[in-house]
This record gives structure tokens, sequence and C-alpha cells, in this order.
């Protein structure tokens, strides 16, 4: 991954729910997003964005140009939580809250069609000083007609909000968690589930990766219930996926004296400062010798820690997304680990020190950020895309 | 109705009231201050009691009893039908969607104080904080009309209390009794000292006491004793709060949570006759991640209050317990960009079970999207009118604070007849 100057390409509209979710589909040009509502559109940028117009007594600079959809995949039901996509490019799996993971062909041939709105918070600002006939106008104006796709399987065997999802690098294998602790491993040829096991008993599992060979899984469980003073019941572990067993504890690594049932306050907050709200996201690196994982739920600072494999040492703890992060992803050389966070920002910071070479996004104002609720990287390396709960999908171009 | 005069506590001694309890933090936790009897009435089985489960923070009628799937207000999760037909409410108590045919829900709450602190105050009393007036608490009103003098156990306990008004004007007799999170007993509430020295020293200490009453008539003597009496009443009694025994029993029913362990002990207190127990659970207050901290929430809750209900209801006590259920606020319809819900009083939802109320119903509606009452507004001074109505008391009845004139529900409450059995 190159980075030079970076420049925020596109600003396409989604509003309506929060985006929850985004992948590129094969190349830089197709993105797909999904959001609280269920929701899944394509989108098909040209190879040039059109320059933005700036109008004369305009202060600010002109927003980046926006592009509508092109297709909406239809079947979830409640929110998407996160969205991947196999390397053949047009293969795109999808978990929601509607406890289902869904297989995609977004190239497959539409089933109907649409009329959809994807600006209505726009068209509300625009209508707000508007009475009448013309407020009217605005605001029943026509949407975008665009294709509808249905979805091509589901993978059922969770009961429970699908909150974390995860592939190998060749996309054979899936990973899935959900809010009762249980974890499947998907075998997507054969479109079953391989293996399976259960967390402590009331964790949910915020976070869910493969390792590239799809021979280890990382799972992170978190526990929301509590009163206060609770110490949050919380677990990072690795996984053999052929048999089940458990490989590394990497949180009793780095607490080896540290009973989190019954401890101290002071051992408490050590703990807490480290776990956070939930390790709400995970990445393993490229050559699967490191694993990234994100301090998230609404926490002070929330950090990257960055674990060898073999020995689950933390190397260290780098970025620093105020309000916590949401997701977190390797560069493809494994040289940046890319996190995106409750700041409205993505950071971009280099492994090897942790120094932070670039930051995407500005920080919103008010006390409270929006999020970027995720990012994926685009295949050949040189494009970033953003899901902005403001309603927003953002792509940046890493040079200009 | 007035308060006999007997029992009118005026301000001169509860002043001296505050003062002697001040002056030790013990004595300041008894109940029965004024009242000391040496042995405890037998439980007489129709006497009302009263569980209030007090959801700290201000749980979600959202995610609770008034869903608005659909809607953009609506949140994150589904409804569920319960054993009402057409009653339908959050996926997330299945439980007490079994039990919906022992509920009356209130789906029209619109109360006056929109902050913690306030709202904390006013749903325990049922009025606004004023200058120059100590209203007393719910269980403090409870522990005077249906408590026992001289009881064994004290007359209104709170297990992982929240707020701190206590007992009022109602003077220091009805202050609540304090347990921690887990149910625990205040360490100053065993003695160290093995029972025949114990005793001894007890009655060196009444000799004293009697030899000083006699030559002084000041109210903080006697209150002194009384809370040593109570102290040395309670020894008697310790075992209602030790709970393991029996948990193993009771912990399917109840779930494996520290709330469902309150409730059992709850379920042993009013069984043991005690006529007011508050059960905490905190962290409601879901301005940040309110979804998932509810996904957390809920289920141990739910789960408990259902088990309470059932056996409450096995043991032949639900007829006469009624259970509440509330938080100080509601939260907003609208979602805000930390993924949470703030306070919200103008339109939100309550529960009633047991004793004095009919099951299986709704009351009240929210508009489409929950943002106002559409019918049946119920107001806080409605809801403790109707509460105390349903244990037997009479909202109306005064007490003064000074010479003011002070009903138990405010001025102009209406007791809501449709939820009284």
């Amino acid at each position: 991954m190159e980075i030079n100057n970076p420049r925020h390409l596109w600003q396409l509209k989604f509003e309506g729910e929060w985006p929850t979710s985004v992948a590129f589909l094969g190349d830089r040009r197709r993105i797909a997003a999904g959001n609280r509502a269920g929701q899944i559109f394509v989108w098909e940028l040209p190879e040039t964005p059109p320059v933005p117009v700036k109008h004369e007594n305009e202060e600010k600079e002109p927003a980046p140009p926006d592009c509508p959809p092109v297709r909406r995949l239809d079947g979830h039901a409640n929110s998407v939580t996160h969205l991947v996509c196999a390397p053949d490019g047009k293969t795109l799996i999808s978990s929601s809250l509607d406890r289902s993971v869904r297989l995609w062909d977004a190239e497959a041939v539409p089933t109907g069609t649409a009329e959809v709105v994807l600006d209505s918070q726009d068209r509300q600002r625009r209508a707000r000083n508007k009475s009448g006939e013309e407020k009217d106008a605005i605001l029943n104006a026509p949407g975008q007609t665009l294709e509808t796709v249905e979805c091509l399987h589901v993978l059922e065997g969770h009961r429970d909000w699908v909150s974390s999802l995860g592939m190998n690098r060749d996309g054979k294998r899936l990973i899935s968690g959900d809010l009762s602790s249980n974890v499947i491993v998907w075998d997507l040829d054969g479109r079953e589930a391989v293996f399976n096991w259960t967390g402590q008993a009331w964790n949910g599992i915020v976070a869910a990766a493969l390792s590239p060979d799809g021979q280890t899984a990382l799972v992170s469980e978190y526990c929301y219930k509590r009163d206060d003073f609770d110490i949050p019941a919380a677990a990072l572990k690795l996984w053999n996926v052929a048999d089940g067993s458990e490989k590394l504890d990497l949180l009793k690594l780095q607490f080896p004296k540290l009973d989190a049932g019954a401890t101290s306050y002071g051992a408490a907050q050590v703990w807490r400062k480290f776990v956070a709200n939930g390790l709400i996201a995970a990445d393993f690196s490229p050559d699967g010798r490191l694993l990234a994982v994100g301090q998230g739920g609404e926490t002070d600072i929330g950090q990257v820690h960055i674990f060898e494999v073999e020995t689950g040492k933390l190397l260290r703890s780098v970025s620093g997304h105020r309000y916590g992060v949401c997701d977190v992803m390797f560069s493809a050389d494994g040289r940046y680990v890319l996190s995106s966070g409750r700041d409205t920002q993505v950071r971009i910071c280099q492994v090897s020190d942790g120094k932070e070479i670039t930051v995407l996004g500005k920080e919103r104002g008010g006390q409270f950020k929006d999020w970027l609720h995720a990012i994926d990287i685009s295949p050949d390396q040189r494009y970033v895309a953003a899901a902005d709960i403001a309603g927003m999908v953002h792509v940046w171009q890493l040079q200009s | 109705m007035r308060c006999p005069g007997h029992e009118h506590v005026s301000r001169r001694a509860l002043l001296k009231g505050t003062l002697a309890t001040a002056a030790g933090g013990a004595v300041m936790n008894w109940g029965n201050l004024f009242q000391s009897r040496a042995t405890a009435a037998e439980v007489e089985r129709g006497q009302k009691r009263c569980i209030l489960l007090w959801m700290n923070g201000g749980a979600s009628q959202f995610e609770t009893f008034d869903m608005k799937v659909g809607r953009p207000t609506g949140g994150l999760f589904r409804e569920i039908s319960t054993n009402v037909p057409g009653t339908r409410v959050c996926e997330l108590m299945p439980t007490i969607a079994q039990n919906m045919d022992k509920l009356a829900v209130i789906r029209s709450m619109r109360t006056s104080q929109v902050d913690h602190p306030g709202g904390i105050h006013l749903m325990h009393t049922g009025y606004s904080e004023a200058a120059g007036i100590r209203f007393p608490e719910m269980g403090a009103v409870v522990a005077k009309y249906l408590g026992r003098d001289g009881s064994d156990l004290p007359n209104f306990i709170k297990i992982f209390p929240h707020g701190n008004t206590g007992s009022g004007f109602l003077g220091p007799m009805y202050q609540p009794f304090t347990l921690s999170p887990e149910g625990n007993l205040p360490t100053f509430s065993r003695s160290n000292l093995n029972p025949e020295i114990e005793s001894r020293r007890s009655e060196l200490r009444s000799f004293v006491e009697e030899q000083y009453a006699r030559q002084h008539k000041a109210e903080t003597a006697r209150m002194h004793r009384e809370a040593y009496e109570a102290a040395r009443r309670l020894q008697n009694v310790q075992a209602v709060f030790h709970i393991d025994d029996e948990w193993e029993k009771y912990r399917d029913l109840y779930g494996d949570s520290a709330f469902g362990r309150r409730c059992l002990l709850a379920r042993r207190l009013v069984e043991e006759g005690v006529p007011f127990v508050e059960v905490g659970q905190s962290s409601y207050d879901s301005h940040a991640d309110n979804f998932v901290w509810h996904r957390g929430l809920l289920p141990p809750m739910e789960r408990a209050w259902a088990g309470l209900l059932n056996d409450l209801e096995q043991r032949g006590l639900l007829e006469h317990t009624l259970v509440v259920w509330m938080g100080e606020i509601g939260r907003t319809p609208s979602i805000n960009n930390r993924s949470g819900r703030d306070h919200y009083v103008r339109s939100w939802s309550t529960a009633l079970a047991g004793g004095g109320v009919k099951g299986g119903l709704v009351y009240g509606e929210s508009d489409e999207d929950g943002i106002d009452v559409k019918d049946n507004p119920v107001t806080e001074g409605d809801f403790f009118a109707t509460i105390y109505q349903a244990l037997g008391i009479d909202p109306a009845v005064e007490h003064y604070n000074g010479v003011r004139p002070i009903p138990i529900a405010p001025f102009g409450s209406k007791v809501v007849q449709d939820l009284l059995a």
C-alpha cells in the first residue's frame, strides 16, 4: 500500500438508517454497503469522478461527488452487521441482526426493480424553510430506480444476532459469531457448518476472524450483563479450527495473575483499560503472523492492540480513536493497520513502529462525533471506503 | 384523612431525630427506631406487601413494553407475542412474555423530572424536590402504614439502594435498611461477641440507659436505646439474609444473575413479613450503545422478575404482594449518534403485578412514534395514588410538615381505577 496525499474522492449518499458495513466488490469501482434497516446497496462508480463545482460566495470546499447505487440486495429483515467479499469479486457475504448469514451473487440476474430514496435527510434540510407545494415537491420527489436482487443462499445456524463475521484468504472458510456466544466456522463451497463452539455463558461474540490459512480462529467475547462496578467478563482466544481446541488465551497471557471474576478495584481498572467496552474488531495480517484487535464500545481513547499470533505476545498498541474503535484491517502488504472509529476518522498506522502515517476524514462538531462504522480496502490497495453513520459512504484515494 | 396525633412527627422531633441519627452512621440505618418491642408478631397471610424493582438510570420503553417496530424510532429489537392475545413485548423478555397475564403495563407515563436526581426523587416519593421539605419514599409510607411494630426485621429494606430520600418527614422510624448489591448485611449488623457476653453487655447498657432516661426525657436517648434493640432483634433473623442454601434450588427459576439473587432475597423478606423491599438494578442510562446495554441487562432482569412472580404465586403470596417495575425516567424516541437514547418523560412505561391490580392489562397508549401519550396519561401522582390504593393505603392521607398538610400522593392525583383488581 502506498500513501501519498490522500484525496476524498466520493461521498455516496446512503441516508435513512445508519450505514454499518462496506465492502469493495472485486475492484475499486464496485462497492456494497449495508445499513441498520437491513438494506444492502451496490454502487458502480465511474472511472473518474466529476469535479465538484465551487459556487461563488461559498466559503466551504464543495463536498466530494455523489453517485446513485445501481442495485439493492433484498433479504435481511434487520440491521446488517458486516459485509465481506470473496476473492472472486462477486460473492458477497453479509451477517445480520436477523440472525442469518446470507450469500449474494452481486452479478446475479435482477429479480425486479424498486424506487428508493437515499437522500431523505438532504430533502428534510432543503424543505426546512419551505412551505406548501414547494415543500411537498422536495419531500416527495421521485427517488432512484434500481434493480433488486435476491440472495443466493442463507446460512442458518445462529439463534441470536450475528454480531461478527470473518473470512480466510482463499474465501473458502467463513467464521461468524452471535450474541449468545455461539461461533460457527462455515465451509463456503459446501455451504455448511464445519465446526461450532460456545463461549462463556452470557457473553456475546463481539469479534471473530480467521487466519489466512483458515486453520486458526480468533474469537473475542464480551459481556454486557452487568450492574455498576461489576467487572465485565471478556475473553480473547485463539482456537484451532480443525478440532476446536484452545490455542492461546490472549487475555490470560496479558494478565496471568488476574482473576477477572473476583479481583480488586485497582486490578479491574487495568483490565478495563485493556479490554475497554469490548475488543470488537479483529483482523489477521496477510502472512498470519500478527493480529490486530480494536478497543470498542464507548471508551475514552480506543486503541488497536497488535499481537504476535505464535506467542500471543502484545507487540504494541497503536492508533487512538476518541470514544472507541469500530473496525480494523491490515493492508495487503502487512505494513499498515487501518482503523475507523467513533471520531469520524480512519487512521493508518505503520505496524513496525506504530507511527500514525495519515488520518482520513475530520472530527465533526459536537461532543460526540459520528462513527465510521466499517472500512474496506480496494483489492488494488489504492482506495479505502468507510461507512459513515451520518448517512454516507466515503471513498478515499490513497495517492493523488 | 389526617394521621393520628401520636404519629405526627413535629418539625422539632424530626430535627432531633436527624441530629441523633447523624451522630452515628450505624443508627442511621436501622428501621423502627421509635418503636421497640421484644417480639415480632406472626405474619398475617393477608397483610399487603410491596416489592419495587428499580431500574436505575431508566430502562427504555422502546426496548421493553412499548415497541415501535418499523418506525424511525423503533430501534433494533423485534416484538414477540405474549400469553395475552394481542399484547406484544420486546424479544428480550421471553419469560415475562409468558407471564403477561400477571402484569398491568402502563404505556402512558408522563412525568415531570427528566434528570436522574430529580427523577429518582420523584419516582421514589411522588413529589418533585422542594426546599424545606423532605418527602418520604414510597417504602417509608408503606412501612408506616403496613409495617409491624417491634418486628425483628426492618419494615423497609433496600437491596442495592438508589436514591437517598429515605423516610423524609415521617422520621427516622421509617428509614430504609440498606443491603449491598450482593444482599449482604452491613458489617456493623453482626456482633463479634459471644451470645452470653453480648447478653450481659446489653443488660448493663439497658440498666445505664434506664437510669439516664429517668433523669433525661430527651428523645435522643430513647432513639439510641431503640436502635440497639432493633440491632439485637436483627440477630434473631440473620438467617433470612443467607440465601446460598436456597439459591441452588431456585437458580433456574430466577436465572443465574446478581439481580436474580436479589429478587430471591426479596421474596424471602416479604415472606417473613417485611412490607416493603426495593430491589435495584443499575446501568440503564444508555446514552451510548443503548441496544447492546439493554441486550445485556434485560435478559437477567426479566428472568428474575418472572421467577419472582411465579415464586410468589406458588407460595400464595402474589395476591397480597404488589410488584412494581419502574425506573426514574424513560428514554428518547430518537436514537443519537452514540447509538444511544437520552432521557425522556413525555411518554414512557412502567408495570405493576400482583396484589391489588389486574393482570393481562395494557393501560394507556403512546402515539405511533412514541413521542407523546395518545391516550390516558398517567402522572407520577396518579401512579403513586394507584399503588397506595392497591396496597390499601388511602392516597389522600395527610401528614404535616410544620403546619403544612401534605398528602402521601400529591394533591390532584387520580387513582387509575382501571388498573385495580
